[in-house]
């Protein structure tokens, strides 16, 4: 039986046998060598899907592509919970929102947290429509739904974090809703704004 | 040992990655290195250089300070257009991988018989000292309470003594000599940060390799490869329980 750590994830086993530990300080060093032995057994090799790319002097071709390479690597690491067709989809929105020819020179390319985090929430919530794509000028990605005059946004930020922003007209009136809240909490707290008037086709 | 085999193929297979990797006995050099890469382009567009770093620390006796060796070898990635199909070229080693969702055996073998007649082409005639096929599977369970019984849904984890308590993490690894291959199994399993909400996230890391009298021949090697999969095929259904499969089912 597993126990669940909340709100935090539970830390990998293998980050209490690393070599910076300071485990030399209170074991004998025969000790300490046996230790690490094992500990360095324990280590997984990397694979080739999790090698980082070098960070050497790019130009903007390069740059762009590494970021979205590594988006729909983050993408491989849960496609078996997604429909091919929204997979290739989410692909073509990447390529076209990293259109070297329209690329400002001060512009972030998507960073990975944040495709994280809109990962995780597409997967929970499961829209029926899928949502248009931006990409803030920091590298956050946006994602927005309009039915009508009707809109919710948004935007994903590292560290499991989302702000969305919504626009509801009754009887010719908008009516404004805005919060910040973890990815965990994004379907409670858009649930009494009726999210299905967006997501379901 | 004894494993269910699935003869059908899982809609949903939990493999975030397949890799075969060829180790060879001399190293290629930088240049032919980046040649070849080159000569996959059509096949694999996308390049990005990566670099592996060793670190060796030596403590020398009497007091002396620690000497530090590192070293570090420079290879070539190259990605199909979606990032799925990967070719790793390291100086000593050639590794084709699939990221998920994975297209199954079949695909996968075939791209690699591709990629290696292509390799033998470009480069001259290597000895291959490992053989190995890597399959890395994260099971994806729903959390429903405030513990999740993953001896529900695998046959391998750690047991500890019931008075300590529910665990909130481990990572565990067994080498096993699978005598009938001339090989070594390793198994790695850890509880792995999900990338779900509201899910707790299992690792079974399988790995198969062959270091002694590994073949040399095509046919030979292609031979063994196969017979890594169906072990491999075997290990996985016997480290997981059939709530597991229907998981993958859905």
């Amino acid at each position: 039986m597993i126990e669940i750590a909340r709100p935090s994830q539970p830390r990998a086993a293998t980050s209490f046998l690393g070599r910076d530990t300071g485990l030399e300080h209170v074991v004998s060093d025969n000790t300490h060598r046996i230790i690490t032995r094992y500990a360095d057994a324990l280590r997984k090799r990397p694979t080739p899907g999790s090698l980082e790319a070098v960070d050497a002097e790019k130009d903007l071709a390069e740059r762009l592509f590494d970021a979205i390479a590594a988006a729909k690597m983050l993408t491989a690491q849960v496609a078996m919970h997604l429909d091919r067709e929204w997979r290739d989809k989410i692909f073509q929105q990447l390529d076209s929102l990293h259109d070297a020819d329209e690329w400002q020179a001060d512009d972030e390319p998507i960073r990975q947290g944040s495709f994280s985090t809109f990962l995780k929430a597409m997967l929970a919530l499961r829209p029926n429509r899928r949502p248009g794509l931006g990409l803030s000028h920091n590298g956050q990605l946006v994602a927005a739904w309009t039915t009508d005059r009707d809109r919710l946004t948004i935007e994903f930020f590292p560290n499991d974090r989302v702000r969305w922003v919504l626009v509801r007209y009754i009887e010719d009136e908008p009516d404004r809703f805005a919060a910040d809240t973890p990815v965990s909490r994004l379907g409670e707290g858009l649930a009494p704004h009726h999210p299905e008037h967006w997501f379901v086709r | 040992m004894t494993g269910k085999v699935a003869s059908q193929p899982y809609k949903r297979p939990p493999i975030t990655e397949a890799v075969i990797a060829v180790q060879f006995a001399a190293p290629v050099p930088a240049d032919d290195l980046r040649k070849v890469s080159r000569r996959f382009k059509a096949r694999y567009p996308g390049e990005q250089e990566v670099k592996t770093l060793g670190v060796h620390v030596v403590n020398p006796p009497g007091g002396r300070s620690p000497v530090t060796n590192v070293q570090e070898t420079v290879g070539h990635r190259r990605a199909s257009d979606d990032a799925t199909e990967i070719v790793l070229f390291m100086p000593d080693t050639l590794i084709v991988s699939q990221l998920a969702p994975y297209p199954g055996w079949t695909s996968f073998f075939t791209r690699f018989v591709r990629d290696w007649k292509l390799w033998k082409r470009e480069i001259s005639f290597l000895r291959i000292n490992r053989l190995g096929v890597r399959y890395i599977n994260r099971i994806d369970l729903p959390i429903t309470k405030d513990y999740v019984e993953q001896e529900e849904y695998l046959n391998i984890y750690i047991q500890l003594p019931e008075v300590l308590g529910p665990t909130t993490s481990y990572a565990a690894q067994a080498v096993l000599n699978m005598r009938d291959i001339n090989s070594q199994l390793i198994i790695n399993t850890a509880i792995v940060p999900s990338p779900l909400l509201n899910h707790a996230s299992f690792l079974v890391d399988i790995d198969i390799s062959r270091t002694q009298d590994v073949p040399q021949r095509d046919e030979d090697l292609f031979e063994l490869l196969v017979k890594f999969r169906d072990m491999k095929n075997m290990v996985f259904e016997a480290c997981i329980t059939d709530r597991a499969r229907e998981l993958f089912l859905r």
